[in-house]
Order: structure tokens, then sequence, then C-alpha cells
């Protein structure tokens, strides 16, 4: 360029020209626009509560004069977590439920893989007869709330001794089982275990299915023997899934509150979470908020941990396998037959049997005998009567109940599909972003959820809009509260399943409407949502189950005017209404099911058309 | 009805990679002007660049007194609003739309009302003779038939300039012909200013009005397709444009004797004029280059080395120590491997090319000519025949 050229780019009117122009065509962009608002609308929501949170357990509270006369609301102290470290109580309070947690989450974690995998093999690698049924029945367990697993067991195992009635084991055999069967961390691990094994079972069989036996076989002709194809091959490719699942499990076994709260209750047998839930309960909110974030720190070291084990970054855990190879199965021989049994067995007591007790108790007119003459449909169909259930009537008669129901409903669709909209823009920045800072960011935010266990982000939000904050309402109390939290819980998820199916969408479709004059919403409204409808409808059917199912992350928001079902079976069973709350869950379990079998039904039909359609 | 396009000091940088460095041309309006280089060169950012779809970083892009972009001035006109038309390698059709929602969807953002659009789309198909075809899908069409569909959907709006990257590159070789003919038809009808990609070069030669021929982000020479194969403005061209390659021999200037000679390993070549450096690489096409069975004193003595028949012609491979010489002949010949043969160069129509930097060296006032801009072209074309 010549020197005068430089010269007039200097000049200040040019200059002042350069500036009015780039920022008009920075504004009249909306990506940029729209990156902007999510951005502070995500940083809002994600990342506040967690440094308010955090500021809250060093500060002064409202409530807090009654520990300290030396509290003067909002003056910064390290009292809080002074006592929650060294104080009198810090043993029950902290270290205890500290300690319980990670021996329940670690062992059931450690249980649920070995077990997910064993299965995942047999059932992905082997010619074991059954697998079309297996395959879903062995989820189940993970698709029925981990809230029926414990009544289930609590159904099975609980007697006088622990208060309440005999279960099914004392009916049977006449004797009280030992109060470390009915409940603690016995019960706990083994129904946790039972509960997430389905979860590592898909990681692993998605990665299994990806392993080309080919390259398998390859080794074996060239002589390695089958221990070291195992360790060569097929280990490196599913090594990463099995660390990784080994990780969300135990994410997942810490933070699971209602199944360890209905177990460990009755012989106080606290883990973080049921700690949490108690302490915000009790108005004990910044030891709650310290709970919470003690639990989100184990999450980011385990997460963190595994990561640079697995030399990458986070995201390489979110893999979960794509469409497998033609797999040439391992013949079982002689073992064919037992080892179906064993998982016929297996699918028997982890899946259909817990199902199978809890619909049979609902139907116990006296709670405690299994006997065929005390049957009734009195709990699901019965007029109130003020001899049982203090007058509550069945749950399909309940005015009340169905309410709830369209409540369960209409949270679950609303924010699954606001989740998904919202993920999908997301995602679509980030992959169009071209990794450039906003888009990395916004990626790392709406990531963040991923790291804190429902119930901590519950209290988060206890914190953050239970007053109002500038122009922001108190939402404390309202439907929309419950379903922000769900939308941004899920994040995570539908950011990832957004990006996904925007990286399917070649750039260049867009382009082309992009030159033809159509704006960024008329673009997205005409090319993007169309083309990544598949992908976005399923993961928006898998958050719809989720949300069904939730309760850690909404049972400390919801009041009165905004219960849904779950909630609702959570305050029957702490008033021991037993066959109620077996009921509200089993009417939980049914539309889980019936939302699953539209996933199957559509992963199959029309979805996976359209879905080879755009990949054409 | 076609526009002019002013390209001015075009430069952008992915990371360390220059793909466009200082690039300047000038567009005619209803050229039809191909980019050739080979792969990597910056050909598809030049034409991102010009559609909007990519930022340049420094430069500035003029259609028709209308400023497009400017670096210095901040302005960035959205791709939307620059009028220009599009064919991208992959067709990018959308593949949930039918063919005449496809066609229609500019006029639709355009607001056009309802029954024009489907006139418009009617009368295109017919144009393109694809009656019919409106209700399909993109799948459901062979590679021909969605290739005419994008063509479909860049003369729907009439945008006064067509970009097309590589837009033949997916069909196979005979389909290809056949587009080509139509894809020069189909200019000529719209009489857009047309900016066309490619890598292949009989597609350039056949199609372009233009060609410019592009090499590391840098223009290397823009010219009409027989200027460009008779006189290659630099080595890089030179090698770059012609099947089978041309024959560069390096060379020494021998002035001593009374008429210049270019002193070739062991043998002399006489050249029609001195050039003004000793260093010369001489460039032979091989249909400049006469073959003879028979020993003449003029003659140099080569040995057949490979004889590649092809039909219309043959590829003789020749060799005389460690110089390889390709001929290419359109006479039938009777020849053998390892026969021993004399060529003579045609000295008219040799080039000479300076060793070290790699320009073309040219006969009138002695100067090395300069490598870049259509006046060298211009002089190129007008090269005196000594
Ligand atoms: N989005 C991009 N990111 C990084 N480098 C790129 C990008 N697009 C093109 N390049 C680089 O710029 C150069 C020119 O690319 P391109 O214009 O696509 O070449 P051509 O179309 O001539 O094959 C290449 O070296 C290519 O690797
Ligand atoms: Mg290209």
């Amino acid at each position: 360029m010549s020197n005068s050229a430089m010269e007039s780019h200097r000049h200040p009117r040019v200059i002042l020209e350069r500036w009015f122009n780039q920022t008009k065509t920075l504004l009249m962009t909306p990506q940029i626009v729209i990156s902007g608002i999510l951005m502070v609308v995500l940083t809002y929501l994600i990342v506040v509560p967690l440094l308010q949170m955090t500021w809250r357990t060093l500060t002064w509270g409202e409530g807090d004069r009654r520990f300290s006369r030396q509290a003067v609301t909002g003056e910064m102290t390290g009292f809080h977590w002074e006592q929650a470290v060294s104080g009198p109580t810090s043993e029950a309070f902290l270290y205890e439920p500290l300690i319980n947690t990670m021996i329940t989450g670690t062992l059931a974690a450690v249980f649920a893989l070995s077990l997910g995998a064993g299965l995942a093999w047999l059932v992905t690698r082997t010619d074991m007869p059954g697998k079309g049924w297996l395959r879903p029945t062995l989820i189940l367990p993970y698709i029925v709330p981990s809230f029926a697993l414990a009544l289930a067991w609590e159904t099975l195992f609980k007697s006088p001794q622990t208060g309440g009635q005999p279960g099914l084991f004392q009916y049977l055999f006449d004797v009280a089982p030992p109060t470390w069967l009915s409940f603690g961390a016995v019960p706990i691990v083994i129904t946790m275990s039972i509960h997430y094994f389905p979860f590592a079972f898909l990681m692993i069989s998605g990665a299994l299915s990806t392993v080309d036996s080919q390259l398998e076989e390859c080794a074996e002709l060239m002589g390695a023997s089958r221990w070291t194809v195992l360790r060569k091959i097929t280990f490196p490719i599913v090594g990463p899934a099995i660390l990784g699942a080994a990780v969300l499990t135990f994410g997942k076994t810490i933070g699971t509150f209602a199944l360890p709260y209905l177990l460990g209750r009755p012989v106080e047998y606290q883990t973080l979470a049921t700690m949490l839930f108690s302490s915000v309960s009790l108005g004990f909110t910044a030891l709650g908020y310290i709970l919470s974030l003690v639990l989100i720190v184990i999450t980011v070291i385990v997460i963190w941990i595994s990561a640079r084990l697995l030399g990458g970054n986070l995201r390489r855990f979110e893999t979960i396998g794509g469409k497998g190879f033609k797999a040439n199965l391992t013949r079982l021989g002689v073992w064919k037959w037992p080892l179906f049994g064993m998982v016929c067995f297996i699918a028997f007591i982890a899946a259909i049997f817990p199902i199978g007790l809890l619909g049979y108790q609902t139907l116990m007119m006296v709670d405690g005998n299994y006997g065929f003459d005390n049957l009734t449909l009195h709990y699901w169909l019965g007029r109130s009567n003020p001899d049982i259930a203090r007058g509550e009537p069945g749950v399909l008669h309940n005015t009340v109940i169905l309410g709830d129901t369209w409540n369960t409903l209409r949270l679950a669709f609303l924010a699954s599909i606001l989740s998904s909209l919202v993920g999908l823009i997301i995602g679509y920045i980030v992959v169009r972003g071209r990794a450039g800072l906003v888009s990395r960011t916004l990626d790392q935010i709406s990531f963040l959820p991923f790291l804190i266990p429902g119930i901590a982000f519950a209290a988060m939000y206890l914190g953050m809009f239970a007053v109002q904050r500038g122009p922001i309402p108190a939402l404390y109390g309202t439907f929309a509260l419950i379903v922000l939290i769900c939308v941004v819980n899920r994040l995570p998820y539908s950011t990832r399943t957004g990006a996904a199916a925007v990286t399917q969408i070649g750039q260049e479709l867009e382009e082309a409407a992009e030159l033809q004059g159509a704006s960024w919403v008329r673009r997205f409204w005409r090319v993007i949502l169309p083309l990544s409808t598949g992908g976005v409808v399923a993961g928006m059917l898998v958050s719809f189950i989720g949300i069904m199912r939730e309760l850690s992350l909404i049972i400390l928001l919801i009041t009165p005017s905004t219960r849904v079902l779950m909630t609702v079976g959570f305050r029957y069973a702490e008033e021991d209404q037993t066959q109620l709350t077996n009921a509200l869950v089993m009417l939980v379990t049914v539309l889980t099911l019936l939302g699953q079998a539209l996933v199957w039904q559509l992963g199959k039909g029309r979805l996976r058309r359209l879905k080879d359609r755009q990949i054409d | 009805m076609g526009a002019t396009i002013e390209i001015r000091n075009l430069t952008k940088r992915y990371g360390d990679v220059l793909a466009l460095d200082d690039l300047s041309l000038t567009v005619h309006p209803g050229e039809f002007l191909v980019l050739l280089g080979p792969s990597g060169c910056g050909k598809t950012t030049l034409l991102r660049s010009l559609s909007g779809l990519e930022t340049p970083d420094e430069g500035e892009i003029v259609i028709d007194d209308r400023v497009l972009f400017s670096s210095e001035r901040g302005i960035r006109v959205a791709p939307g609003l620059r009028q220009i038309g599009m064919v991208f390698q992959s067709y990018a059709l959308w593949p949930h739309m039918k063919v005449k929602d496809n066609i229609g969807f500019g006029l639709r953002v355009q607001k056009f009302p309802q029954s024009e659009i489907e006139a418009r789309v009617e009368k295109i198909l017919n144009e393109l003779s694809m009656d019919g075809l409106g209700e399909r899908y993109p799948s459901e069409l062979s590679g021909g038939q969605q290739q005419r569909i994008a063509l479909a959907r860049l003369i729907a709006t009439k945008p006064p300039v067509f970009l097309m990257d590589e837009p033949l590159s997916n069909l196979d070789a005979r389909l290809r012909l056949d587009m080509r003919a139509e894809l020069k038809r189909f200019h000529y009808d719209s009489d857009a200013t047309t900016v066309f990609v490619t890598h292949d070069q009989t597609e350039a030669m056949t199609m372009a009005s233009q060609i410019v021929i592009m090499n590391e982000g840098r223009i290397q020479q823009t010219a009409a397709p027989l200027d460009i194969y008779r006189h290659p403005a630099n080595l890089f061209v030179a090698e770059f444009i012609g099947m089978p390659r041309i024959n560069l021999l390096n060379a020494e200037l021998d002035a001593d004797a009374g008429s210049p000679v270019a002193r070739i390993s062991d043998f002399i070549v006489p050249l029609a004029w001195k050039p003004p450096v000793t260093e010369l690489v001489v460039a032979a096409r091989p249909e400049d280059v006469t073959l003879l069975t028979a020993p003449d004193e003029k003659a140099l003595e080569f040995r057949v080395r490979a004889l590649l028949p092809s039909g219309p012609e043959l590829i003789i491979q020749l060799t005389r120590g460690d110089q390889t010489v390709v001929v290419r002949e359109t006479r039938q010949m009777d020849l053998a491997m390892d026969q021993t043969v004399w060529i003579q160069f045609d000295s008219t129509a040799l080039n000479l090319y300076d060793r070290r930097d790699g320009t073309m060296l040219r006969p009138e006032a002695g100067l090395p000519g300069r490598t870049t801009g259509p006046e060298t072209t211009e002089g190129l074309a007008q090269q005196p025949q000594v």
C-alpha cells in the first residue's frame, strides 16, 4: 500500500467513519446480537447464581442473628465456613455426610459400571439370544425415577422395627430383616447401582458397537492372543467410554437426593445431598450453600482428573457411540444358556420385580398384608373416605392430582421445547462461530450446569430468585421459575444435541439462503430448524422424560400451586402414605415409559428417514 | 446488463496462511472470467469474499460504483444485499424443499406475489428443459438435474453477477462436457458478469473469455485463453497450463556467435532475438518441436524413450543425455522404442524466461516482462513475431 494511502488510513475522519460503519454492521448482524444477549442471559442464570451462592457463604444473611449476636446482615464473615469445617457440629453436618457420600457414591458407581460393562458386552458383542427385548428391559431401571427403586426396596424390606408396616420379606418369612438391610448404606448402594447401571450399559454398548470387529479379527489373524487383542485394540477404543461412564455415573450418584433420603432418613444416614436439603429446609442457608459448593467441587475435581487421564478435554465423555459396524459376535458356546439365564435374572430383579412390586403395593387396602384378599382399587379409583388414607381419594379421582399431572406434562413439555430451542441456537453459534471467543465462552457457560448437582442448583436459584433484583421480579413460587431451572439444567445436553444437529447441516445450505437475501431469522426458521428436526426432537423427548421424573432439581422450589407428580409423591412418602406414593410413582413411570416408547418408535421410523435425507 | 467488478488490494489471512495476497482485479460487464489455479491457491476465498460470505482483512470491493467492502472505511455490505448469485460446488440445494420451492426461495424472500413466483419458476424450469420436476425433492434428481436446479435458483432473482465455485466437479466426465456447453449458452442468454472457479485447465480454456491464473493468493497472469497458452507470463503459468507439460530447458545465452544461440548441455538452439540475461530457461510446447526420422544438419539427435499414443495424437518422450523433451505429433508415424530420431525447435514459437525470477523475457526493449496485470497481457499479445 502506498504512503498516501497509509496516511489517509489514519486520518481522524476516516477512523471515525470506519468505526461508525463497523459498529453499524455488527449491530445489524443478528448472530452477533443474539450471541450478546445469550451471553448476558446465561451469565445471569448460571454464573451469577454461582457467585452469589459463594458470596452468601462468606457474609451474614437475614436470619443469621440466631447463630451469633455479632451478625450484621451483608457484612463479610468467616463464621459459616469456620462452623462447617471446625465447629462442634461439623462432624454431623459436613464430615459424616461427606464420607457417606463418597462411600455410597463410589461403591454404587463401581457396581453400576461393572454390571453395565458386563451386560453391554454380552448384549452387543455375543450371540446371546433375546437381545431384542433384553435391551429395553435392562434400561428400565434408569427410566423409572430413582425414587421408585427406593420405594420398592422399602416395600420389600421395611419392618415395624424401624417404624411402619411389615414389608414383603417379613410377610413371607415371618422374621424382621436386620435394620442394616432395610435402611442405610447397604440399600442405598444396591438401589443406586440398580438405578445407574443401565446408564453405564448404554454408554459402553454404544462404544462397543463402534469397535470394528474387523480390526480385532485382523489382529487375531496376525497371531495376537485374545487377551492382547482386548488390551491393544478393544480397550483403547472402549476405554474412554468406560472412564467417561465411570465419571458420569459417579457424578450422578453423589448428587442423587430422593433415593438416599428415603432409605437413609429413618436411620439418620445422611449424604451431602440429603443434608443440603435438610439445612436449606430448616433455614440454615449458608450451611446448605457450603454443602452445595462441596458437591460441585467434588464433581469438578473428578471430571478434571479424568480429563487429564484421557489427555483430552471434557467433551470426549459425551461421545455416546454412533452407528456401529457390522460387528462379528463372539460365540458363547456352552455358556450361552447359563449366561442368558443370568441376564434374564438380572433383568427380572432390577427392572420387572421392583415395578411389579410397587404396582402390587398400590392395590393393597392395608399396608403390610400381601394376601389376595387384601386387594383393592381404592388408591386408584376410590372416592374420599375419612377412614382410609386421611380421606385422600384415589389418584385417578383426585382432581388435585389430575391438576398435578397436567402441571407435570406442561412443565416437561415447555421446558424440553424451550431447552431444545435455546440449545439449538447456542449450538448454532458454537458451531458456526468457528471457535471464536464468544462461541467458546457460550459453549463453556452452557456446560457449567453439568457440574452442578440438581439439588445444589435449586439451592442456588432459591437464593437468586427469592427476592426482586432490579428489573427481575421475585420468581420464587412461580411456575416460570420451575420451567427456567429445568431449561437451564438441561442446557449442557441440549446444546450438545443442537451443535451435533447443526454440524450435520452443510454450511453452504445456509449460505445459499443468505445470498438469496434471507434474514437470519428466516434462515434459522426455514433451513436450520427443519434440517435439524431429527436430532433435536429426539433430544427433546429425552429431556421430556428426564424432566417428568425430576425431583432433586425442583423439590426446593416447589410451592403448593406449582406441584408436580414427583413432588406430591415425595410429600406422600414423607407422610408415609405408601400406597398413594407408589401410585403416583407408578403414574410417572407409566408416563415416562410412554415417552420412551415414543423415542424408540421415532428413532426407527420417520425421524430416521428424515435424517437420512439430510445426510444425502 | 452485467456489472463491473472492481477488486482492489484484497488481502485475507487465515492464521499464517495468506489466502489472498494484495490481489487486484477488474471484471468487465458480461465477461466470463475463469479463476484457475492449483488447489489451495485462494480461488474459493476470493469468490467468498466477493459474495460477502468471507470478510477479507484488507482491500476494497466495488461493483458498479457501489462499495460492497472497504476495510479502510469499515464497510461490509451483507451478502443478501449484494445482488450476487452463487452456485456452490455441492449445489447446496435445500433437501427439505421441493424443487419449485428451492427455485422460488429468493423470490419469496423478496416478497413477490405467489402467482408470479409460480409463473417464473415454471418458466425457468421450461427454459432449462426440466418441466414437471417442480414437485420433486432434490434427492430424487440425478446429478445433472441437481446442477441445473442450482442454476435455475441462480437466475430466478436475476442477479447481475454470477459466481460459480467448481460447479461441474461433481459430475462424471461425459456429463461435464455437456454441461460446459450448456453453461456457456446459459451465460450468453443471461448476460450476467460471471466469475467461474475451476482447477481444471481444459474447462477454463473452453469456457473463459478471460482467464486469471492464481497461485498462493496472487494473480500470475490475466489474459484470454489462447494468450495464456501461447505466452505464459512466467514459469509457473507455463508449467501449469498445457497437457502434456511444456518443455523447459535450462540454457546459457551464447552471444559470442554471430546470431544468438542458447546452449543446453551439449547442444545449442538458435534464438530469434537476443535476450538481456544469460541464465535462461527455454520453453517449447510439445507441438512446437518438429520430429524427423532422418538426420538433418540443423536437427538434434535424440532417442525415443516412450511412446504414448492417444488416438488423434501421439506423445513421444525423447532423451539425450540427461535432457528430456516431449513432442506431440498429429501425423501418422511409425516409431519404435529406442529408435534414434532428430528434432528441431521452432525458434519463433520459443518463449524465454529469466532463470532467476522465472519471468518471461520480451524482445522489444530488452526489458524483462512484468508478470501481472492486464497491461502485460496486451503487451504479450502484441509481441512481434521475429
Ligand atoms: N476457513 C478457513 N480456515 C483456515 N484456512 C482456510 C480456510 N479457508 C481456506 N483456508 C486456507 O486458505 C487457502 C486458500 O483456500 P481456498 O480459497 O479454499 O483455495 P482453493 O479454493 O483455491 O482451493 C488454503 O491454504 C486453505 O487451507
Ligand atoms: Mg476451492
